[in-house]
């Protein structure tokens, strides 16, 4: 078991550019000042966003408000994503990143794309991921002084929730539906459904092209819950993992194509799948 | 940082892992989101040819007359995957059943005494205006394609076949 805990702070320090980097790309796409015009009376705060009082929306949901937020944002993910001063840095980005997280939702719905992304925020925001591969470690403030499992744990734990995220989603629809979710209308009614509308991030329209084919879609979407249960190969068996995530893009760039719904988030936390190690001793030698 | 032993790391990490995974693991056995534990229910009850399915689109009333189809992404980015289920809470006012009401939505509600004699979409126009104006900001004043009314439209598939997606249920419109 030792062999997965074991890594790396070199490895930590690229898991925390790329998620933290992550965030911050797709905040510097985002306009907040779009954000803070919607209404406030259609919000419908969510789980912990509940506890804020109306008063504090009011305040936010304003021009000051939400350039504010971003500023704070951007802030502290660019500073994460270099590792400078990352102990505090990623503290706060977690907190930062979690409210408006939450805030998004609490004007649609509980989606899960940026979930992993979050979680992987909190695991990090209590490692050492700024000892190597960050600026605190080139100013010599920190250096990778910590015992293996130190590093190697974190992104164990990272792969782990990976697994978990498909696992549980099969499990759950097993749970609900039973074995009435291989039926041939499943899918193409649900892509349909979302292909209506314009009010998806895309709007293709392969999925009128499903009826068509209908007959052979159970097969299809019992091929999906096998790979979402067999997952956890990924992070156990070495061998399966590069077919497991191949199976991954193939299945989130069909969700595109066919349902209109992305999961980007997701598909960039798969990089932590990846021997970083490896990776830096390959781009030395070349 | 100094260095910490091995021990110190197992008792940190073993914190942080119960931290994280008892609450997904509640989240997982009672199928409940509760921000920011979630259980990954996505489309775990599948669709049903039979079951009847509402959806919306947006348009606009241009200046010079044209009906064109509007994408909300494109005017507020931050709702990525979230606006269709943003629009259709708000057509169907779950925006008034919540356990703590916004003021203004409390004062709403006095007026008509509950949510079922609301009207549907209470607060649509003020949506509609706030997507208005964002789409009308994008344009030179002087504009023919600049919006003088904008509007939701609401559809339902009830068609219990892979045809006839479209019957026309009402439509939302507000003048900019």
């Amino acid at each position: 078991m030792s062999r997965f805990f074991s890594g790396s702070a070199l490895s930590l320090g690229v898991v925390r550019t790329i998620v933290c980097g992550t965030f911050l790309i797709a905040t510097l796409a985002t306009s907040f000042q779009a954000l803070g015009q919607l209404p406030v009376t259609i919000l419908r705060p969510t789980g912990l966003m509940k506890f804020i009082p109306w008063g504090f929306y009011e305040r936010l949901l304003t021009p000051v408000g939400m350039y504010s937020l971003k500023t704070a944002l951007l802030l502290s993910l660019l500073l994460s994503t270099m590792g400078f001063l990352t102990s505090a840095s990623t503290k706060c980005s977690l907190v930062l990143v979690v409210f408006y997280q939450g805030l998004v939702r609490s004007f649609g719905h509980y989606n899960h794309d940026e979930m992993v992304a979050v979680y992987y925020l909190a695991i990090l925001a209590f490692t050492p991921c700024g000892d190597a591969f960050s600026f605190d470690h080139w100013l010599r403030l920190k250096k990778p002084n910590q015992p293996p499992f130190a590093y190697g744990f974190p992104v164990f734990l990272m792969q782990l929730l990976m697994a978990w995220v498909y696992f549980s989603s099969a499990l759950v629809k097993l749970r609900v539906a039973g074995l009435t979710y291989l039926s041939a209308d499943n899918f193409p009614v649900l892509a349909i459904f979302h292909s209506l509308d314009n009010l998806h991030d895309t709007n293709f329209r392969l999925a009128f092209w499903l009826p068509q084919i209908r007959s052979v879609l159970p097969f299809v979407v019992g091929l999906v819950l096998v790979w979402e249960l067999l997952f956890p190969l990924a992070v156990f068996w070495r061998r399966s993992r590069w077919l497991m995530l191949g199976l991954g893009i193939v299945f989130h760039i069909a969700t595109l194509l066919f349902m209109n719904i992305f999961f980007p988030y997701q598909l960039a936390m798969y990089l932590v799948f990846v021997d970083w190690d490896w990776v830096a001793g390959w781009m030395k030698r070349s | 940082m100094k260095p910490h032993t091995s021990r110190y790391w197992i008792i940190k990490y073993t914190i942080v892992t119960f931290a994280l995974f008892t609450p997904l693991l509640w989240s997982f056995r009672y199928i409940r989101n509760a921000y920011p534990f979630t259980v990954w229910n996505v489309m775990m009850a599948g669709g049903d040819l039979q079951t009847g399915r509402n959806f919306f689109v947006l348009r606009g009333e241009t200046v010079s007359g044209q009906t064109i189809d509007i994408r909300p992404i494109k005017l507020t980015n931050a709702l990525s995957a979230r606006t269709w289920t943003m629009v259709s809470a708000t057509v169907f006012n779950q925006n008034f059943r919540l356990s703590s009401l916004h003021p203004e939505n409390t004062r709403l509600l006095d007026q008509f005494g509950s949510v079922e004699k609301l009207p549907l979409g209470a607060r649509v126009p003020e949506l509609l205006t706030t997507w208005g104006n964002l789409y009308n900001n994008q344009l030179p004043s002087s504009s023919p394609a600049r919006l003088k009314a904008i509007r939701l439209d609401m559809y339902r598939w009830s068609s219990g076949r892979y045809a006839d997606y479209d019957t026309f249920v009402e439509s939302w419109r507000k003048e900019l």
